[in-house]
């Protein structure tokens, strides 16, 4: 057994750990079948694939078949332990797109309609009540967020008050990607800023870079009903955390990718959301950046969202 | 050898460089706000983006299937489709009821639009001619005299609602179906306002957040 590893490692770091992987794995999987009778073989299985996902690469240097087989594990694993059909894709960004996203601070009414569509969609956590969206009601006149009511729960709209949501603001010269220790969060070619939450060692420098309060942590394994699952996941958006990581809006890379709108998009009853492709001088996105008056949170800090607040 | 690089690399950086960093900041003081402004910027790259993008590959990704009609108007020199409208009216055709015969039962304008509440403009301002053509029963139209189909109530909105119909065709009102992708199809104004009683109701959210920053 030594000689063999010792042969691999000739070969590479990799390659050891690999042999090695693999002997443990079979070796735990005897040891839990030989210790409880009753142990199928789905969950030597489980252990197996377990073992083998530890070892994986971050999701920028994995090449198409790793990511194809990191995918087929995962599927697996969430059919193994939870019983769950998923898919999970690994669509990549498309040429010429940069996703950019405006916000109309007079049509929003304070619904939140927006925010379990976003719960929904990307798998969020019931029972830590994790939301990416976060609604103020605000006073005339003021801008910041800080000054509004957060927690507001009364019939709205409230006269005399405004309503500005905030989320993840994808900037593209983006703070929390440059704080991370493990190279987990980058921004991806369309614009989406993405967290690999595999490669996520949950130190939270990058919640702590963030000026918009954009990110959020899984302090606890994440508690969904079952049959509210969502079962079309992409590797990089809405698949099921693992405890632990951080994670944020990705502007639904699930939906967005494939040509959809955004679920907070889709789901706004007063059409205060405008989701489009700022490199397309057609899009809706641009009329707005080119005809009404806008704004983006905290330009100063040299961020540059791809957010835009507007009014009518 | 690598330790020792990187013990190098630590004493430059953080002994030598970070004292240097916070006396230059101290005295300068600018260059967060220079960033702003920076060749890279994404308003940069907006401006130099002027080609119309095309992928058909995601338009027949996520078909609409509701119910649509070529809109009348144009958007940015092209063409686009509107949510149809008259599929989802309760009593459609009008002129099912509304015949060349005139209606004579007792009280059968109550009986049979008493659950419309007109709550539109100021109060009494409108009646049901200002919109509905007194002609053709099932037709909109206009103060011109125009007459406009159910499903291009636009045309109609738009004369007094000029600021909001331009946003609209644009996109800064309303909203696309579905997608942001492939062939543009757009929300009507009806598919969102109800025309008897345009504003939306004051309603509970759906929702609370429990904790914020």
């Amino acid at each position: 057994m030594t000689q063999d590893n010792n042969d691999k490692t000739k070969g590479s770091r990799r390659n050891f750990l690999k042999g090695l992987s693999i002997a443990a794995a079979a070796g735990s999987a005897s040891l839990v079948t030989g210790c409880l009778p009753d142990v199928s073989e789905a969950s030597s299985e489980t252990l197996k694939l377990k073992w083998q996902e530890f070892f994986k690469k971050n999701y920028r240097l994995m090449t198409a078949a790793e990511k194809e087989e990191t995918v087929a594990r995962l599927e697996r694993l969430a059919k193994l332990q939870n019983d769950r059909e998923v898919r999970i894709d690994t669509t990549p960004p498309r040429e010429k797109v940069l996703f950019g996203y405006a916000f109309n601070v007079t049509r929003c009414e304070g619904f939140m309609e927006c925010v379990t569509a976003c719960i929904k969609e990307n798998n969020l956590d019931r029972k830590a009540n994790t939301q990416y969206i976060r609604v103020f009601e605000m006073e005339p006149g003021q801008l910041d967020p800080s000054t509004g009511d957060g927690k507001y729960y009364h019939e709205v709209p409230v006269e005399n008050k405004f309503y500005m949501a905030t989320q993840c603001f994808h900037c593209e010269n983006a703070p929390c990607t440059k704080a991370c220790p493990t190279k987990a969060t980058w921004r991806e070619p369309d614009g989406i800023v993405v967290v690999d939450y595999d490669w996520c060692i949950g130190c939270r420098y990058c919640q702590a870079a963030c000026p918009y309060y954009g990110r959020r942590f899984n302090w606890g394994k994440p508690d969904i009903p079952e049959d509210e699952i969502n079962p079309r996941q992409h590797y990089l958006g809405n698949r099921v955390r693992p405890k632990g990581k951080m994670e944020k809006c990705t502007f639904c890379i699930q939906r967005s990718r494939e040509g959809r709108l955004p679920a907070c998009v889709e789901a706004c009853p007063t059409g205060a959301r405008v989701f489009g492709n700022l490199l397309d001088p057609d899009s809706e996105i641009r009329f707005v950046l080119k005809n009404k008056k806008v704004f983006r949170m905290r330009e100063e800090l040299g961020t540059d969202p791809k957010f835009w607040y507007f009014i009518d | 050898m690598k330790s020792d690089n990187f013990l190098h690399h630590f004493f430059f950086k953080v002994l030598l460089l970070f004292p240097a960093l916070s006396v230059c900041t101290g005295i300068i003081c600018e260059p967060r706000i220079s960033l702003a402004s920076s060749q890279n910027s994404v308003m940069r790259v907006i401006e130099q983006a002027q080609s119309p993008y095309k992928d058909s590959s995601v338009e027949s990704a996520f078909p609409i299937f509701e119910e649509t009609v070529l809109s009348r108007e144009r958007y940015q020199g092209g063409t686009f489709r509107v949510l149809a409208r008259k599929g989802k009216l309760d009593r459609s055709p009008c002129s099912a009821c509304h015949t060349d015969t005139e209606v004579k039962a007792q009280d059968s304008a109550r009986l049979t639009h008493g659950d419309i509440v007109l709550n539109h403009g100021q109060s009494g301002a409108l009646s049901c001619l200002d919109c509905h053509s007194r002609e053709q029963k099932n037709l909109l139209e206009d103060r011109e005299g125009n007459a406009i189909d159910l499903d291009h109530s636009y045309q109609l909105c738009g004369q007094c609602h000029f600021r909001q119909k331009s946003d609209w065709l644009g996109g800064a009102h309303g909203k696309r179906v579905s997608n942001w992708n492939g062939e543009r199809v757009i929300f009507n104004c009806t598919t969102c306002h109800d025309p008897h009683s345009p504003r939306f109701e004051k309603r509970f959210p759906a929702t609370y957040s429990p904790s914020q920053p």
